[in-house]
């Protein structure tokens, strides 16, 4: 695993996911809501021909959040794939140095940069998580 | 053994007689280098279908040497080579199934072991043969000037699927931005039809190299069953439903084996003995059900019958788990005493197991006393599916057209014991909002809101939606592995506005809506009000597709229009002459017996009715044909595919100035 990382913003906490498991950045639109799914799923939307369901990483982390999410991450795991609601992608790069344990249950670390703590995401735990939270 | 019966020996006879002299004729050809490319695959299913035969007449010599006959060609065929040395000994066995089928008796043995041999011969050949086929059929071709078929991987074929899948949407799209833009020039719009007509065959060949109807694999069963219930001592007939439904080649091919195991299954465990079946006012005989049929993306294949069913015990078990998990646990056996059919040591776990492989799920239900269904739920290769477009609190829904039993607008309703129903043609059907049963909250619909009724096995619900969008053939896209625990839906489609339709299951509405069974028609019927209002316009729409149709009364209905129908220009005339309160007609052009041109003529022709306006629907590009519509006098045309409901609506509406 390269230590590149994709830097996402949620309210005003910071995430990190693995580079390999991000397939795209993209606009959010499109959505199309689907009656029956648990909370923290805003609905699914078209991508590239394929209909992924969408989720709101705010409510996926138990946050709030102000306004509504621009930007999607396309999570990859294991032939899974989840679109997770971001209002920012702040950049792509490598992970900082100081890494010390995480409370919140699918992160592997949280890593100090910039006076910010990131959350760095297990996602094998997050995909766990996200079907948990799908109905 | 089992006896020939008479009648159908006679049959096989002459049909054997006849395959056998085209075999021979074909092997001689063969021989002397001038056979038809397609010799041996003709070879093959000549054979194939006399040992098929011969098994259900109960010659259980000509199967076999058919047998070993159809492994040596099946062998031969794979490879794309038909070598020279098997001409004599399938001659010779040609000869002998010839000599059997008339009557005579000679020992099989001799023969099958030598295409035994020959048919080892061609496996050491296959290795030298199989480098040059796989990569590329050109030096098969060369070395014998024919080819019988490539091997290809199949993950090739589906990514063809894929592709042709994505290249219907984007016709799709096409169509959607040429729509709205009235200069697209008639060249374009020509061009467009023949694009349609060529991903169409693409369409289907692509399918086509992966699927099979059930039925390849049906021929055997009926004697099967027969047989087995002879052997255990009941009696049993099969019945076939769905047999043209298509599946995956590749899920096909392990399919029989299951099928059979799961007919036996049914036999050995399910079914009473005839005594005992009288004695509980059923048939003595009986009744086992393959079933297949399309859902989605999936094909569901049932073996069902009417036995005993399993006992409460195990339903009180089952209510903890699943009835399969207690009924596939290895080991786990119905029958009290075991019988020649059963502990054969496959289990429902062997056919739960393939089933999961192929990515598939299985399901069981049962009612003690009244029978079990065993339900295999089998992934479909490319799954399109044709449906109707609605819209409810702003999403699109698709419900499969095969399960829509009609279309109208919401009119009186009745209510017993806080549930809504309507009448139709003299049955209640329950009534429900589309948004309550998916689960989305909504504000309540309009009245004279469209009504779609759905069929799901015989139970219908009529569900009341906002708009109906339209019919569509559309790809069914898996939701994903994240929401598969939605038995709502069958999947998603993307429209061709980038719209996402999810597709909804009818048989999880029936569900959601409750409706068990039909609620006492009797009892509602009294409470049924009869509404006396000045009568709407009366349409008359002409159409020979049954879901145009439907779709076009559907509308209109819920516009508050009447509507009648006729499937053609002929049935036409014959209502406007029984009916004289029809005040305007929609007409399809290419109809059977009288086209919507001639229809006009004919109206604008005679002095009673020459001022009736006539609406012309046509497909777009069909030039032609709307101005041939204009000259035979038609007061309007609309072009099929931009064909909405606000449109058609506005055109009727000024034409019958209402």
């Amino acid at each position: 695993m390269s230590d590149v990382h994709v830097k996402l913003r949620v309210g005003r906490e910071a995430y990190a996911l693995p580079v390999e498991n991000v397939r795209e950045v993209a606009e959010l639109s499109g959505l199309a809501g689907v009656p029956g799914t648990g909370k923290a799923v805003l609905g699914v939307l078209n991508s590239h021909g394929q209909v992924l369901p969408v989720f709101d990483f705010a409510a996926v982390i138990g946050i709030g959040r102000d306004g509504d999410a621009s930007r999607i991450v396309v999570a990859e795991h294991g032939g899974r794939l989840a679109a997770l609601a971001v209002d920012e992608v702040t950049n792509v790069s490598d992970l900082g140095p100081e890494q010390e344990a995480a409370e919140l249950g699918f992160l592997r670390c949280a890593v100090l940069e910039d006076g910010q703590l990131v959350g760095v995401v297990d996602v094998e735990r997050m995909f766990e998580s996200l079907e948990r939270e799908a109905t | 053994m089992k006896k020939p019966d008479p009648e159908f020996l006679e049959i096989f006879r002459d049909e054997a007689r006849e395959r056998l002299d085209r075999i021979v004729s074909t092997l001689l050809a063969l021989e002397q280098g001038d056979a038809r490319a397609d010799a041996v695959d003709d070879l093959f299913r000549d054979t194939h279908t006399i040992k098929g035969a011969a098994g259900m007449v109960g010659l259980d010599d000509v199967r076999e040497l058919a047998h070993s006959m159809e492994d040596v060609l099946g062998a031969a065929r794979e490879q794309a080579l038909f070598q020279q040395s098997l001409v004599d000994p399938l001659l010779r066995t040609a000869d002998a199934l010839r000599r059997h089928v008339e009557g005579t008796r000679e020992p099989v043995a001799p023969l099958v072991a030598e295409l035994r041999d020959a048919l080892a011969g061609l496996g050491a050949d296959a290795v030298a043969a199989e480098a040059p086929a796989a990569d590329t059929a050109e030096p098969v071709e060369r070395r014998t000037g024919r080819r019988r078929s490539i091997r290809v991987a199949p993950e090739k074929i589906d990514t063809l699927l894929d592709l042709v899948g994505e290249t219907v949407l984007h016709r799709r799209r096409l169509e959607h931005a040429l729509d709205g833009d009235a200069s697209a020039s008639r060249v374009v719009a020509d061009e467009l039809d023949h694009g349609a007509h060529l991903l169409g065959g693409l369409k289907d060949a692509a399918i086509g190299m992966r699927t099979l109807p059930l039925s390849s694999i049906v021929g055997p069963l009926p004697r099967a069953v027969r047989d087995l219930a002879a052997e255990s001592g009941k009696e049993a007939e099969l019945v076939v439903v769905g047999a043209e439904t298509e599946l995956d080649r590749g899920i096909l091919e392990g399919l029989s084996e299951l099928v059979v195991h799961l007919l036996r299954n049914a036999i050995a465990h399910g079914l009473e003995t005839p005594s005992e079946r009288e004695r509980r006012g059923k048939p003595r005989r009986g009744r086992l059900e393959l079933r297949a049929e399309q859902r989605g993306s999936v094909v569901e294949v049932t073996v069902a019958d009417d036995g005993r069913g399993v006992s409460g015990e195990t339903l009180a078990e089952a209510a903890r788990s699943s009835l399969v998990d207690v009924l596939a646990r290895p080991g786990f056996s119905t029958a009290t005493e075991v019988s020649a059919l059963s502990g054969r040591g496959v289990g429902l776990d062997a056919v739960k197991q393939h089933v999961e492989a192929v990515g598939g799920a299985l399901d069981i239900r049962s009612d003690t006393g009244q029978g079990t269904e065993v339900v295999m739920r089998l992934p479909l290769a490319l799954a399109l599916l044709d449906v109707l477009l609605v819209e409810r609190a702003g999403s699109a829904y698709g419900l499969p057209l095969a399960s829509i039993e009609e279309a109208m607008a919401l009119g009186e309703t009745m209510s017993l014991g806080g549930k809504t129903a309507l009448e139709l043609r003299g049955h209640t059907v329950p009534l429900a909002d589309l948004a309550a049963l998916v689960g989305a909250s909504a504000p309540a619909p309009a009245g004279r809101s469209p009504v779609v009724v759905v069929n799901a096995s015989g139970n219908r619900v009529a569900v009341v939606c906002d708009r109906l969008l339209g019919k569509e053939e559309v790809v069914v896209k898996s939701l994903g592995p994240l929401l598969r625990s939605l038995t709502m839906y069958l999947g998603a489609a993307i429209l061709g506005d980038g719209r996402i339709a999810l597709l909804i299951d009818p048989a999880a509405l029936l569900q959601a809506a409750e409706v068990r069974r039909p609620v006492q028609d009797a009892l509602l019927r009294g409470a049924v009000d009869v509404a006396g209002d000045t009568e709407p316009p009366k349409v008359l729409v002409v159409e020979d597709s049954l879901a145009v149709r439907e779709l076009q009364r559907g509308i209109l209905e819920a516009g508050g229009y009447r509507v009648e129908t006729a499937r053609d220009g002929r049935e036409a005339l014959e209502r406007l002459g029984r009916d004289e309160s029809i005040e305007l007609v929609l007409t399809d052009v290419e109809m059977p017996e009288m086209d919507g041109i001639e229809l006009t003529k004919a109206i604008r022709a005679d002095p009673a009715r020459s001022g009736l306006p006539v609406v012309i629907v046509t497909s777009l590009g069909d030039d032609a044909d709307r101005q041939r519509g204009v000259d035979a006098g038609a007061d309007a045309y609309m072009v099929k595919r931009s064909f909405d409901q606000q449109a058609l609506l506005e055109t009727v509406e000024r034409l019958t100035g209402r």
